[in-house]
């Protein structure tokens, strides 16, 4: 094992007031630069979501400024921006998440998905990848298939609340 | 089990009830479709915590994360869901509660 602490992927989300200037976001975003920086790491993308209503007041605040940042560095860089943004007063709320794992997870399973496919197709004679004739096809099936509707086949007003608590005679069996 | 034997003729866990039961659920199971987990169905591998389009369906109007018995999300997944949902809370992007 090597003693300097590996690069890592993270995401760095922040929520900045709602009265944020774009100077004002251009600063902050020019200080995680430098802590970024300072730790040998790299700011691979901004995303900046803009205004935004938030889910819940957070200090008398009903809307915020979002930032996404994916960066890449040691483990020791997020807990100095941690610290840092925790005590920006223009930053309400923050998370970072680490990502790497995740995203090489979903990778592998569709690779694998992706390789079981192929497989299954050659043993039924056909050829690897599906043809243009099999993609409209299919395409033609999505649509009239409404149980893929936005609310996921109705379950939602099936719910039948929590379940009771448990009868005690019964015991286990 | 001569535990159960011996409520027989009781109010509960009787042969009798059992097949009240069994008619309930034949009742039921007429209304119920198949569930079936989306994210396997529709192959979605890494569930976003941003991505609030797709985790709303899984938080009811009182703001709870929807159990599996009814969302029929798969056990893997609905693990997923479960962080994606906590953290996208974190970010006010959707509710802890709502009432």
């Amino acid at each position: 094992m090597s003693t300097a602490s590996p690069t890592r992927q993270y995401e760095l989300v922040y929520i900045a007031l709602p009265d944020t200037t774009e100077e004002g976001l251009a600063e902050l975003h020019t200080q995680i630069v430098t802590v970024v920086d300072r730790f040998g790491g790299s700011v691979e993308r901004t995303e900046a979501w803009g205004r935004r209503k938030l889910a819940y007041e957070i200090g008398r605040q009903r809307e915020g400024v979002y930032v996404l940042e994916v960066l890449n560095g040691p483990g020791t860089m997020t807990a100095e921006l941690d610290r840092r943004l925790r005590v920006t007063d223009t930053v309400m709320r923050h998370l970072i998440v680490r990502v790497d794992e995740e995203l090489a997870m979903a990778e592998r399973s569709k690779v694998r998905r992706k390789s079981l496919t192929v497989a299954r197709r050659l043993r039924r004679g056909l050829p690897a990848e599906p043809t243009e004739l099999e993609v409209a096809r299919r395409k033609e099936h999505e649509e009239d298939d409404m149980d893929n509707g936005p609310d996921m086949g109705g379950f939602r007003d099936r719910d039948r609340g929590d379940r009771g608590d448990r009868d005690r005679e019964r015991g286990d069996r | 089990m001569s535990d159960y034997e011996s409520k027989g003729g009781g109010g509960r866990g009787g042969a009798k009830d059992k097949d009240k039961k069994d008619g309930d659920k034949g009742r039921r199971t007429f209304f119920r479709r198949k569930r079936v987990c989306k994210f396997c169905v529709e192959k979605i591998d890494y569930v976003n915590y941003k991505d609030v389009k797709l985790l709303m369906p899984y938080i009811p109007e009182r703001g709870k994360i929807q159990p599996r018995r009814i969302s029929g999300t798969c056990a893997t997944h609905q693990r997923a869901v479960q962080t994606a949902i906590k953290r996208a809370r974190q970010l006010a992007l959707v509710p802890y509660v709502t009432d």
